[in-house]
């Protein structure tokens, strides 16, 4: 693949000026990113032109929030993206990942390597550490009750790096239990059933797990109640307002009088339907202390909102479509599309609905619910960055929990597994390749260590005790309070194997591409021509 | 009360739509307003079809447009995304981390004189005199919002982030394609959208300005097709809007080819998703010289010609019910955006691609002769556009706002329409097979932030002064208060060009055998099937116009 030619008045650089420019880039979006690596780095505060912040520590969301022109920063940032789309993490690392591959390469080429060689060390190199990770990562069996502490630990891990630790730990229980909550036998895990809903409150910051549903919206009536135990929910997506468009029809020709007709009768297909749901209502709820809670997808109109109102019934129009599935995962039922569909078993249930107002937003909490498969974590938080900033972490936290369900097994995190990968190829790959290609795998052992080298940077430390520990055979992380070696297992830092895995894969391909690309065009004339 | 929710993509419809909403901003101003013209007064006007009102945590109530405007990372200038009406977004307590902080800050977008004048720190500034603020704006126009002194809701503007597109260079509907693919944008945004529509008791459509020059036409077609699939029968108006550098010569061959493939797939693809095109945006205004003097290379100029008729149009959909005082009828001839659609694209002949015409200032109307035959007088907004003088299935709908009677009288309802009658009734134009007029005594109010583009001979109300000379700076905010205007949307044999024209470029440079611009089609995404699809939306979007199809139109 080549960088694609866009501007017609580029000048074509020669290969080796062309080269430095790509590690260049490279290696100036590592630099931008790597403060952020790890449990011990900065986090950014963006101010935007008009004054507006943004705050996140979060790789992704970083890369996101800049406005990237370099082709080849481009090229990694998109690749660094798909890794979080992917497998929900390692943003970062692949980034910092990328840049050292390009760091390193760039030593030997100007020593006179030939970049073919090195990509074809990279290739062994990736290899060897893909083999290497299989046999480091450590099993863990998740059958039907999966081993909690081991989730949470994941998960700690995941939101410590995001979030301070009391703010972190608390969410670490939420995610676990939103993810077994979700979670079906058989099923692959879907975490859009886990409905991530925010608040803006004044002074809390404050998160929790709503076993159940919480809808960003209200019932469009003043007579409706607010409030309500013991109730019927129907899920559906029925118009239950007048809808003009088949009065249309002749407007222009017809008279006033058959207008009127048709949109009497327009009307009264529309009471039908509602009258069908109050017919049901009265059904299930009358001479009961039950009630009975209609959600549409679709819209209800105020003559409709009257009639259900008058019956007794909460009615919320317009619901996101991705909360019809979870409503019923949620309550039970089935939900429907037309109410001659309508009988008993269609209902869900739920013990509580309740309604909270602030401002000119609105919530509704459908809670109580006998045995839900979706439920939604509510985050409050007095500002939007704030919000943002958790938000992000509990999409980590999240897809962390379920990586390692999916994965069945976890790695050693704080460096170990990058320490322990960089001395199986040193001391046993490396010598197995013939001809230069050497120097291709002794690049990428080395570009391995700039997870534990940044870890160690950005808590003040140096690596080098480490190093010197684990040539001594042992396999060990790196306390970021102290820079002492330490035992990640004993610590309880776990990373997911499909993160790492996905960024020991792309990590290298990006890398070749970039070194292989025959030439780089740059924008503008004004400049000297290579020599 | 039918609620309509507006959509703006891309820089040039923020252009417009910032000019469109300064227009309600000051008819809201003046109603309130003691020392205003009493026709400003009336309340005829039902402003909560566009407004909504709000309410912020506070308890403070808010009354903001019920609007998501869709830009570029980086086009908002000093405006912040969120707006300022519900709460600071500079806020700065970190209260999430506890670590290290690395700021890093973009360079400030400093407020010109007419922002400054609108926030407190130009009210202690009081020596900013209007003509300063109205010659800033002149000067200097870099963003849209640097003229708009509207609040904006803190869901109603989107910067469509984290694409790393060259906006620069985003020039067709490939690029665009990219953007919303991936990411949260579209859920983001039907979120944004689904707030706006679950509050309206009944909404009547969606107005919708697209800046279809380049790859916002992707962005807009990708979300218009999402709104179609979540509110099916809502109608959705659609203002294709160009500037006039979108017009500028292609330097090679290949660029031109793909710019007449991106308009043909840019049209077929906005129809598909609407029930109403219209194309709006000259290559140049010099056509409209007799009437105006607007700067082809002033989006701040072109924009505000093109949001006066939007508005005016829209005043249509609004009027109240009876909406009168005093006993005296202030406007007649309400319509809704369904019905207008009916009217233009669903009768004889189901043609969805519209032409919009303007006459502003329109001319007084006379009971003299041709004199005051304001049909005369428009001028259509579109590019490409044929004859239709013999078309026996026209249909149109007008907009008359604030029309002066014989020099600087306001004309009554009756005067309005009888001057439009008698234009057909004497044969001095083809009476179209179905017309629909539209009358509001409220002119269009030219606020501070209008361009200065009316010619010297422009009198405070629009009028024409006999007695000036004829050289002079052009006229703005400062001399001129207020103007007639007549808009008109036609759905005619005359816009067959348009979608021929496009038709055969994508058959020539997209679909034959050997076609250079295959693969550029292949490029954005599109195989041979979804090519084929294209084609054929268009082909029947042509085929309305042939006389032998109208039997079988029913059928299909
Ligand atoms: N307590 C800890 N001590 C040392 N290292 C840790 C600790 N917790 C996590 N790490 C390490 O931090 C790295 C992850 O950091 P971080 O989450 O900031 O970046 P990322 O996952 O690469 O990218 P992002 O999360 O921004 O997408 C992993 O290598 C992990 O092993
Ligand atoms: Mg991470």
């Amino acid at each position: 693949m080549s960088i694609r030619v866009l501007n017609p008045n580029a000048e074509v650089l020669n290969k080796s000026a062309a080269l430095h420019m790509t590690i260049n880039a490279a290696r100036g979006l590592q630099d931008v990113l790597k403060s952020n690596l790890g449990p011990k780095g900065t986090i950014k505060m963006l101010v935007g032109g008009a004054g507006d912040i943004k705050l996140t520590k979060d790789g992704n969301t970083l890369l996101k929030e800049m406005q990237i022109q370099n082709p080849t920063a481009i090229m990694i940032a998109r690749t660094a993206v798909a890794q979080d789309d992917y497998s929900g993490d390692g943003t970062t690392s692949t980034v910092l990942f990328i840049g050292e591959l390009m760091k390193q390469s760039e030593r030997c080429i100007d020593e006179g390597t030939h970049p073919r060689f090195l990509v074809d060390g990279f290739e062994i190199g990736k290899k060897a550490t893909l083999e290497f990770l299989e046999k480091f990562k450590i099993p863990v069996v998740m059958g039907d009750t999966p081993d909690k502490e081991i989730l949470k630990m994941v998960a700690r891990t995941t939101l410590r790096t995001k979030l301070y630790e009391v703010l972190a730990d608390q969410l670490t229980d939420i995610v676990v239990n939103a993810v077994l909550c979700i979670r079906r036998p058989e099923e692959a895990i879907d975490l859009f059933m886990v409905e991530i809903m925010h608040m803006r409150h004044k002074f809390d910051v404050d998160t929790r797990l709503v076993e159940g549903l919480v809808l960003d919206h209200g019932s469009r009536h003043p007579d409706m109640k607010r409030r309500a135990e013991n109730c019927y929910i129907l899920t559906c997506n029925v118009s239950l307002e007048y809808d003009k468009s088949e009065v249309n029809a002749g407007f222009f020709y017809s008279n006033a009088e058959q207008r009127e007709k048709m949109v009497a009768a327009e009307r009264r297909q529309v009471d039908q339907r509602v009258m069908k749901i109050i017919e049901m209502k009265n059904k299930v709820c009358s001479g009961t202390d039950k009630n009975f809670v209609v959600i549409n997808q679709k819209g209800i109109d105020p003559p409709s909102l009257d009639l259900l109102a008058r019956a007794g019934i909460i009615a919320l129009r317009r619901a996101k479509r991705r909360n019809m599935e979870r409503l019923v995962l949620a309550c039970g039922g089935e939900a429907v599309n037309s109410v001659d569909d309508l009988t008993e078993e269609c209902l869900g249930w739920a013990g509580l609905v309740y309604e909270h107002v602030l401002g000119e937003e609105k919530y509704t909490f459908v809670e109580q619910v006998k045995n839900p498969h979706s439920c939604t974590i509510l985050i409050k938080g007095p500002n939007d960055h704030t919000i943002a900033q958790i938000k992000d972490a509990v999409r980590d936290g999240l897809r962390s929990v379920k990586n390692t369900v999916e994965d069945e097994a976890i790695v050693l995190g704080a460096g170990a597994f990058e320490v322990a990968a960089r001395k199986h190829l040193l001391d046993n790959v490396k010598r197995t390749v013939k001809g230069r290609a050497q120097l291709g795998v002794e690049a990428f052992a080395d570009a391995l260590l700039v997870i534990p080298k940044t870890l160690a940077e950005n808590s003040g430390l140096d690596t080098q005790d480490v190093l010197n520990e684990h040539d001594q055979g042992n396999v060990v992380g790196l306390n970021h309070h102290t820079g002492d070696p330490i035992d990640p297992q004993m610590e309880g830092i776990f990373d997911n194997y499909s993160v790492k895995r996905q960024i020991i894969n792309s990590g290298p391909v990006i890398a070749s591409q970039l070194l292989l690309v025959d030439e780089v065009i740059r924008a503008g004339r004004n400049m000297r021509k290579p020599a | 009360m039918k609620e309509i929710v507006t959509i703006q993509v891309g820089d040039f419809a923020n252009y417009i739509g910032s000019h469109f909403w300064n227009f309600q901003d000051e008819l809201l101003g003046l109603a309130e307003d003691d020392g205003a013209d009493p026709i400003f007064k009336n309340n005829h006007m039902d402003m909560d079809v566009l407004y909504r009102t709000g309410q912020t945590h506070q308890g403070t109530y808010t009354y903001c447009p019920r609007l998501i405007s869709i830009g570029s990372q980086g086009s908002l200038g000093t405006l912040s995304s969120s707006g300022s009406l519900y709460g600071d977004s500079s806020c700065s307590d970190i209260l999430a981390w506890k670590g290290g902080v690395t700021k890093s800050e973009e360079k400030r977008h400093e407020k010109n004189l007419f922002l400054k004048s609108l926030s407190e720190e130009g009210e202690e500034d009081s020596h900013i005199e209007d003509k300063d603020r109205v010659e800033c704006l002149e000067r200097d126009v870099k963003f849209w919002s640097d003229f708009s002194k509207v609040q904006f809701h803190h869901k109603s503007l989107y910067e469509l982030k984290g694409t790393w597109t060259d906006f620069q260079n985003f020039e067709n509907f490939g690029v665009g394609k990219e953007v919303l693919s991936g990411g949260l944008h579209m859920e983001e945004l039907n979120d944004r959208l689904r707030f706006f529509v679950e509050e309206c008791d009944h909404v009547q459509g969606i107005q919708c300005v697209v800046d279809d020059s380049g790859g916002f036409s992707s962005v807009a077609s990708e979300f218009l097709e999402n709104i179609a699939d979540d509110y099916t029968n809502i109608p959705v108006l659609l203002y294709a809007v160009r500037d006039t550098f979108s017009y500028t010569y292609a330097s090679n061959q290949r660029k031109s080819i793909t710019r007449s493939l991106h308009d043909a797939v840019s049209l077929s693809k906005l129809s598909t998703y609407s029930s109403l095109v219209v194309p709006v945006g000259l290559p140049s205004l010099g056509g409209l010289a007799s009437s105006l003097c607007a700067k082809d290379e002033k989006n701040f100029h072109s924009s505000a010609v093109y949001a006066s008729a939007i508005h005016s149009m829209s005043t249509a959909f609004r009027f109240r019910p009876g909406g009168s005082i005093s006993n005296t009828t202030c406007a007649s001839g309400s319509l809704d955006i369904g019905e207008i659609v009916h009217n233009l694209a669903g009768q004889d002949r189901q043609n969805m691609v519209a032409i919009l015409d303007i006459s502003m200032p329109a001319p007084p109307l006379s009971d003299k002769g041709n004199q005051g035959n304001v049909l005369n007088r428009f001028h259509a907004l579109g590019p490409e556009i044929g004859d239709d003088s013999e078309d026996l299935y026209m249909a149109e709908s007008l907009v008359f706002n604030g029309a002066l009677y014989s020099g600087v009288n306001r004309a009554s309802i009756s005067q309005v329409k009888d001057s439009i009658c008698r234009v057909y009734d004497k044969g001095l134009r083809a009476k179209p097979k179905s017309s629909h007029l539209s009358i509001s005594l409220t002119p269009i109010p030219i606020p501070l932030s209008f361009p200065s583009i009316f010619p010297t001979s422009t009198g405070r109300h629009g009028e024409t002064l006999v007695d000036q000379p004829e050289a002079g700076p052009p006229r703005g905010p400062l001399e001129v208060e207020s103007i007639p205007i007549a808009t008109r949307l036609r759905s005619s044999i005359a816009i067959k060009p348009f979608i021929e024209g496009r038709y055969n470029n994508l058959l020539r440079h997209g679909m034959a055998r050997g076609a250079k611009g295959a693969g550029i089609l292949r490029d954005w995404g599109f195989g041979k099937d979804e090519v084929d699809d294209i084609g054929e939306h268009l082909s029947k979007m042509v085929r309305v116009f042939d006389p032998s199809s109208e039997m079988t139109s029913d059928s299909d």
